[in-house]
């Protein structure tokens, strides 16, 4: 009995820390969901957190000062006498505090405390995104037209195009390699196997002028096909390392008895090994979907920014214009691009965690 | 059923098959790659003009090139990109050359790699002269001197601006690029409606300048609204005021001796400027937020609020490109205007600080030469000019085409100019202008550094 009570008052606790954890983890994504509605000169200006109720001075009356105060000499103000870099930072004075309004108008403002809510919410940020933005073009005679930039929407197609092979790919390969090398017995096994996990250390970043050199001699470049191998190859060690962990680990004793019963390799593949790995395969899968659908430099180097191919990684950076001038649309822009990964997560997660599993628990 | 699904695997591992056989294809290609010979670029297989009818233009203009395609490489994207696509649409349906213009923030960074990896743009947008200077080094670049013909280009550029753009090739000088675009980076902003109405006169001179800073001081407002912000750009803003100041106290010899690296940093000069410069950024009367916000406050967010009503400050050292972080109802020349940023002594006359987009040509065909000499011409920008936001640098382009009052003196300004120097530090090698330089500059300001320490940290980028 007593037990039982301790083991719940612990579980109490592990849950409200494991709350605070996930309340400090998601607090910045809470910050930009709400800046990605505000009016883009209220993201300049003040944090997000002042749309919920907080404390704020309000303006009151005003103090008139002569105008020729000196502004470098003690300031006198109903009888006080203060300093102007007090009224900058302003000054308590009788539970209301003292800051200039105007100062080249030596008008100083008395402000009370009160409860506000900045509560200016906006689609906008939004419909720039999706739809494009607008461009006011002046004419020669001074008359404007306006044009209509392009949205997101393609370049969700196109990353979508790319991120779906880029992943199946990689994750058949690896599973077809990863069989072998458990339980296919061959000449340079170990040798093949070492060399692939040698290659999880290699950056990427050091292969990629010697295969843009190729690509520009096959023609690859720029092309679906050339992104979908280059994701694939850089993808490959680890997948096939994470499969190996995985379909290493599964019963001798099933692939002994379907031997007896006459079945291939290959069908052995395909009907025991495959049903049985969907939870490895379902989180590899996720992983790499994520690397795919965030990646920036694979996409920069192979493929390029030329729209019909343009992934949306890509596009959100040249949203914010050439000087960075427009960089609050980056707040929405995150989050539209956020949705695919989170929908891919929430649809496959009850295969992740025991994926995750899959991999480390021997037996 | 059991069939089916065995025929779809068996259909599926033919597909990996064919795929694992094309990647080991790549593989094997990519071990080759760096045994081989460098594989000849298209740049140095040249193919002389057959006759001399008529110029590349010309036989665009009838059509010769028609259906053909150019690529093209830069670094502006979005409105600059619309502006752009709107300045070349004529040209494209007349000749029927499809200009296929593709724009990367991360221009910098990729230009490197797309040459080294062999697949160059026909023509690529380079902000940084000194970017293209390193490339030119290597031999990829096509000499235009072949290519374009010199005389024309006399006659429609200044002498300046065909001397910027020669450059050491792999074998002697060569001319790396034309000059398309240029922006003025000696401009003063502040609020015209609001500085009239509080009865300033715009200073002639330095010291009128600084009088009258000092009078807004006393009124109540600091005068100078300064931000040097710019993610790892950091400390370029300050670059400008010091290039700015240099070309005021001291000789233009100096100057491009200064930026070749045989003047440095710690030589007297190049400390006065500093100093000069610190008399309006260190004095914490005279600096909106004090001289402590400079460092945090974001180069684009700076021009703010002088947009105030009433201006909480009132000018901005800034080049004719910051017009695009004003706000959107601000009007130019009712609500905002610039001035010259004044001489300090006059026997330097009135130097202007100057930027540009130079344009280099990576593969010679025949269309690309076309698209090249089109370049040259004012017509290439027109319509961009007239947009607002750049300055034509070629001859043939009219004072007529700027819509505003503010767009037309700036062109006027650099055509007038006695002295016309190029943004120092977008010409040094990266290590000193986009590296020590920002650096120093922003180490100094924020008072983490004296300026002597700083100007000798600058100066040792020049030996690494």
């Amino acid at each position: 009995m007593v037990g039982k009570k301790k083991k719940k008052g612990s579980k109490l606790v592990v849950n409200i820390v494991l709350g605070v954890i996930c309340f400090i983890w998601l607090l910045p994504t809470l910050g930009l969901l709400i800046s990605s509605f505000r009016p883009a000169t209220d993201i300049l200006q003040s944090g997000w957190w002042k749309v919920l109720p907080h404390q704020e001075w309000k303006a009151g009356d005003t103090i008139h000062l002569s105008k020729d105060v000196d502004l470098r000499k003690p300031i006198d103000v109903e009888g006080k006498t203060y300093s102007d870099d007090q009224l900058k930072n302003g000054v308590m004075a009788d539970g209301s505090r003292l800051i200039w309004e105007n100062r080249r108008a030596r008008d100083i403002s008395v402000q009370e405390q009160g409860w506000v809510t900045s509560t200016k919410l906006t689609t906008e940020n939004y419909l720039n995104v999706i739809t494009g933005k607008e461009y006011t073009i002046k004419n020669a005679d001074g008359s404007e037209t306006v044009e209509k930039g392009t949205g997101l929407s393609q370049a969700f197609w196109n990353t979508l195009t790319i991120a779906v092979p880029a992943t199946v790919i990689p994750v058949l390969i690896a599973s077809f390699a990863a069989y072998a090398f458990a339980w296919l017995r061959f000449p340079g096994r170990k040798t093949l196997f070492v060399l692939i996990i040698a290659m999880l250390v290699i950056p990427i970043q050091v292969a990629l002028i010697p295969v843009l050199k190729d690509y520009t001699s096959l023609g690859l470049n720029g092309s679906y096909l050339g992104i979908w191998l280059a994701h694939t190859a850089f993808g490959l060690p680890l997948v096939t390392y994470f499969m190996y962990n995985f379909i290493s680990q599964l019963p001798k004793d099933l692939f002994e008895s379907a031997f007896i019963d006459g079945a291939s390799h290959f069908n052995i593949f395909s009907k025991l090994i495959l049903p049985l790995s969907v939870p490895a395969l379902a989180s590899i899968g996720i992983f790499q979907f994520l690397w795919v659908w965030n990646d920036y430099l694979v996409s920069l180097i192979f493929i390029g920014n030329q729209p019909n191919v343009q992934v949306m990684s890509m596009k959100i950076a040249d949203l914010v214009g050439s000087r960075g001038n427009d960089w609050h649309l980056l707040t929405s822009a995150a989050f539209i691009s956020m949705l695919m990964p989170l929908a891919i997560f929430f649809l496959l997660q009850k295969y992740f965690v025991r994926g995750l599993m899959g991999g480390s628990v021997k037996g | 059923m059991k069939k089916t699904i065995g025929s779809k695997w068996s259909l599926l591992m033919v597909l990996c098959l064919s795929f694992t056989m094309t990647l080991s294809a790549c593989g094997s290609g990519s071990k080759a790659g760096p045994t081989t010979e460098e594989p000849k670029t298209p740049t140095t297989t040249n193919t002389t003009p057959t006759d001399d009818a008529g110029s590349p233009l010309d036989k665009a203009l009838k059509g010769e090139y028609k259906g053909k395609k150019v690529t093209m490489f830069g670094p502006f994207v979005d409105a600059d990109q619309k502006k752009f696509e709107a300045s070349i649409k004529d040209f494209e349906e007349k000749t029927g050359i499809d200009i296929q213009y593709e724009g990367s923030k991360e221009f910098e960074a990729t230009i490197n790699i797309r040459v080294d990896g062999g697949s160059a743009p026909d023509i690529a947008d380079f902000p940084q002269p000194g970017l293209l200077a390193s490339i030119a080094k290597t031999g990829k670049v096509v000499d235009l001197t072949k290519v374009l013909d010199q005389d024309k280009l006399k006659k429609n550029y200044n002498q300046s601006w065909l001397d910027m753009s020669t450059m050491d090739g792999k074998d002697g000088k060569i001319m790396a690029g034309i000059w398309n675009r240029s922006n003025v980076k000696s401009l003063v902003w502040y609020p015209k409606k609001q500085f009239e109405d509080a009865g300033y006169k715009v200073p002639q001179t330095w010291d009128e300048m600084m009088a009258l800073t000092e009078q807004i001081a006393k009124d109540g407002d600091p005068a100078w609204t300064i931000g040097i912000e710019s993610g790892a750009a950091t400390g370029w803003p300050a670059t400008d005021w010091v290039e700015n100041i240099m070309l005021r106290t001291t000789t233009p010899e100096n100057y491009d001796k200064w930026v070749k690296g045989d003047l440095p940093f710690t030589s007297p000069e190049v400390k006065h400027a500093v100093e000069v410069m610190s008399k309006i950024w260190m004095n914490k009367d005279y600096v909106y937020g004090g001289n402590k916000s400079i460092v945090t406050t974001a180069f684009g967010d700076a021009p703010k609020p002088m947009f105030e009503n009433p201006p909480k400050a009132w000018f901005n050292l800034q080049g004719n490109f910051i017009t695009s972080f004003f706000p959107a109802t601000a009007k130019v020349d009712q609500d905002y205007d610039w001035f010259y940023l004044p001489p300090i002594d006059s026997q330097y006359g009135k130097p202007v600080l100057v930027a540009g987009d130079i344009y280099a040509m990576f593969n010679d065909r025949p269309e690309v030469r076309a698209v090249m000499d089109f370049f040259t011409t004012g017509e290439s920008i027109k319509s961009w000019v007239q947009s607002g936001g750049v300055i034509a640098p070629m001859n043939d382009a009219s004072l007529d085409w700027y819509t505003s009052e503010s767009d037309k003196r700036m062109a006027k300004l650099v055509q007038d100019a006695t002295t016309l120097r190029f943004d120092g530090s977008d010409l040094m090698p990266g290590k000193v202008g986009a590296g020590t330089f920002w650096k120093g500059m922003t180490d100094y300001v924020s008072g983490t550094a004296t300026l002597d320490k700083a100007l000798e940290y600058i100066q040792s980028g020049w030996k690494n």
